[in-house]
């Protein structure tokens, strides 16, 4: 297994995972979706609402609040010896807000304290109600560890998908133009003696093959390369790109060791 | 249970004898059930 790193920043990434086949990709994308542990609001005690939303409403707009996670920090809800609920497996967070007479005020995620500095709203400016002169709300909300195929407010990546790399190979062109002229991604150029792909421009080929069809003398073909992917992904601000994808094959690798236990006992 | 008039703001008690609702301070027939003091603890999903 391989991987190229093509873009890296604090909440996406995209990079070539080579030698490796389909399942595996799929595998790993799924992972980063359903099974990397994140904390959410699990739980709230309203003490108040005067808003215009149900508490209802205000708990689950909370629940979809992305909390900065610690992976080693806390343990999975559904993994810890507790049943209601313990200092390893979750967190409170408390919000009171109060909107002065005569004016309007808008309750952000940021509103939100915490009772550990590191947990706090990924995003400080997500809206979570909007508060007219007087109104209150004021409550406690407990964030549980859990894993996204419990809840989609649990899932740490969000737009996960992969690609295969794609292979063009040009033999016998005859100049013609006519697939410079159908590629809609402009990946290929005249060259001297053929057609050729741009420098760089290889990975944003969506295969749509309009270069083939345009093609009268069967010059041009475009294939999959079978073992390599083009990965994309991007975090909800739990986790950073990167730890999204450590996380991620560690949990793999941590699910087969237990699938190799278990087949070791039997 | 506590209820509030929308216009005159004050605490009115409901008759359930009477057939109508209605405030008994200034006849305003919209009122409002207050919230429980109580601490409503709520699943967030």
């Amino acid at each position: 297994m391989d991987i190229d790193i093509l873009e890296l920043s604090d909440r996406s990434a995209r990079f070539i995972l080579s030698d490796v086949d389909a399942a595996f990709a799929n595998g790993l994308r799924r992972t980063m979706l359903a099974d990397v542990p994140t904390l959410a609001i699990d739980e709230v005690n309203i003490y108040n609402n005067t808003s215009v939303l149900y508490d209802e409403q205000v708990a689950l707009r909370l629940a979809l609040v992305p909390l900065l996670t610690s992976f080693d920090e806390f343990t999975p809800h559904e993994e810890c010896s507790c049943e209601e609920g313990c200092p390893a497996c979750t967190i409170s967070l408390t919000l009171s807000v109060e909107a002065p007479m005569g004016e309007e005020k808008t309750v952000y995620s940021g509103d939100l304290v915490s009772a550990d500095p590191k947990v706090k709203a990924a995003d400080s400016n997500i809206p979570v109600v909007k508060l007219k002169g007087g109104q209150q709300l004021v409550l406690e909300a407990i964030a549980k560890m859990g894993y996204g195929h419990d809840h989609a407010k649990w899932q740490a990546g969000v737009a996960c998908g992969y690609k295969n790399v794609p292979v063009i190979n040009i033999e016998g062109c005859d100049l013609c133009e006519k697939c410079v002229e159908a590629c809609p991604r402009d990946i290929l150029a005249l060259g001297e003696e053929s057609a050729e792909v741009v420098d760089d421009r290889l990975l944003n080929c969506s295969l749509c093959k309009q270069c083939v069809e345009a093609c009268g003398i069967d010059a041009i073909s475009v294939s999959e390369n079978d073992t390599s992917f083009i990965f994309t992904l991007e975090s909800d601000g739990s986790y950073s790109a990167e730890e999204l994808i450590i996380n991620a094959v560690n949990t793999i690798r941590t699910k087969a060791s237990t699938l190799d236990n278990i087949l070791g006992e039997l | 249970m506590d209820y509030k008039c929308t216009r005159c703001k004050r605490a009115v008690e409901i008759d359930y004898q009477y057939t109508g609702i209605r405030c008994p301070y200034c006849g305003n027939r919209i009122l409002v059930k207050g919230r429980p003091t109580t601490i409503k603890t709520l699943k967030a999903e």
